[in-house]
């Protein structure tokens, strides 16, 4: 093989990890600010609750392939491209984020919780001092899940035109290209196992000794 | 719960220095009648008044602050040492840092423990009896006029629990405050109290002086009496 074909084939396996890094990145930090968000209300809130593990519950089990397909023909937030992209692997995220937050915090010891109260801690209080830092491995443990399969999810975010280690498997399997599908799904596979190992020391240094 | 009624007609007062022992078996709302004491329930019907005022046209938080509370379980934080632990309350209240810590220091050597030894530890660390220490110096910390029991020494054992009861004496006499104490162990009761009331399925059935306790008729009365071991009684009524 050429040596000019291998340096193209590895500059674009660079520049298209980074869109992949950027994809995961941007819908991850999202997915864990409304699933985080949402999950604490829904603690808070028996009715919300239910509404919201249920409407993330159906979003899990719509194939990805097919919810980028449901996505594309909607006005504003579907069509080709990066954004509605992002938006497929946020609602994808959610529910690994959301549910383990509700399963966390519920999951704080009934007289930890009392006492908290029976001492006068605030709503407020009591949420950032007791139930996010003892929900906080639990939450983490979501996050993990989420962003592991993410990564994966969004190498099909390149048959809508966003990108990502995508573009090399999609083409490689068009043309038979071996190479250039393992120059896409090698990195995407080294990728995950980064961040699952990340994810995995940090829930270690949070869980409590 | 809608409709049923868990106290009904419960009616006691508690001065400075005194205790009162809520005596009564499970389900008889000794819980009720303390939750309702720091609002984290609230009355349908009644009044509830400390120094004067009722509690209905206090800050519900404000209030809980104000009163120390100690329950069964300890309800330490797990993830806060045993010095955050105690100083929750003053931090709630915005102390400062240093007041905090010389009000801990002082607390856990008040209440039997080595402030050097455990005042970094986390709770999984501790002996249930520590634990318990804990959590009525975290009850003392803001100096409180009143101070709630939730059965706090039902878990330990007995020489533990007998220890616990001393130090509950001294410092009630130490901090000259009131004091309301649910407990079904009725030598734990005659101990500490200096008022009985004994509870039947939410209704007052008997208000006495820990002296005068030996001497009821009434059912539930009889059936705590009727616990303790033959001969105990008459050694107590001479």
């Amino acid at each position: 093989m050429d040596a000019t074909v291998l340096r193209t084939l590895l500059n674009q396996v660079l520049s298209l990890t980074i869109e992949h890094i950027v994809l995961v990145a941007v819908s991850c930090g999202s997915a864990v600010v409304i699933g985080v968000a949402v999950g604490i209300a829904s603690t808070r809130h028996a009715g919300m609750r239910r509404i919201s593990v249920a409407v993330a519950s159906v979003l899990q089990t719509i194939p990805s392939l097919a919810l980028f397909g449901f996505l594309l023909p909607i006005p504003l937030i579907g069509g080709i491209g990066r954004h509605t992209a992002i938006l497929c692997l946020i609602l994808y995220s959610l529910l690994p984020i959301l549910r383990n937050t509700i399963v966390g915090i519920a999951g704080v010891e009934r007289p930890v919780r009392e006492a908290a109260i029976a001492m006068g801690m605030t709503d407020r209080q009591l949420l950032r001092m007791v139930e996010l830092p003892l929900a906080a491995p639990t939450i983490l443990a979501g996050i993990r899940i989420a962003l592991v399969t993410n990564i994966g999810t969004a190498v099909i975010a390149a048959i809508i035109g966003a990108g990502g280690l995508g573009v090399l498997i999609f083409r490689g399997v068009a043309s038979v290209n071996t190479l250039e599908i393992m120059a896409g799904a090698i990195p995407a596979a080294v990728l995950a196992l980064i961040a699952d190992a990340g994810m995995s020391l940090l829930e270690r240094r949070m869980a409590r000794p | 719960m809608e409709g049923r009624r868990i106290l009904e007609d419960l009616s006691f007062g508690v001065e400075r220095g005194e205790t009162l022992v809520l005596l009564g078996q499970s389900g008889s709302g000794k819980t009720t009648a303390l939750r309702l004491i720091n609002r984290t329930l609230d009355a349908t019907s009644g009044r509830i008044c400390i120094d004067g005022r009722d509690i209905r046209q206090l800050d519900p938080i404000e209030l809980r602050r104000s009163i120390g509370y100690v329950i069964q379980d300890f309800g330490l934080l797990p993830h806060w040492t045993v010095e955050e632990n105690v100083s929750l309350v003053p931090r709630l209240l915005g102390w400062e840092m240093d007041k905090r810590r010389r009000r801990a220091r002082e607390l856990l050597n008040q209440v039997g423990l080595d402030y050097q030894e455990v005042h970094q530890r986390r709770p999984y660390r501790l002996s249930g009896g520590q634990k318990q220490r804990v959590a009525v110096a975290r009850a003392l910390a803001a100096e409180p006029g009143l101070l709630l029991f939730d059965e706090p020494f039902g878990a330990l054992d007995p020489v533990t629990r007998h220890e616990m009861q001393q130090q509950f004496l001294i410092l009630r006499k130490q901090y000259n405050v009131a004091s309301v104490f649910v407990t079904h162990d009725l030598l734990e009761a005659l101990a500490l109290a200096t008022r009985i009331a004994v509870l039947d399925r939410g209704k007052l059935e008997a208000q006495v002086t820990p002296g005068e306790f030996i001497t009821l008729r009434t059912p539930v009365a009889r059936s705590f009496l009727d616990t303790l071991p033959s001969g105990l009684l008459d050694r107590c009524a001479d």
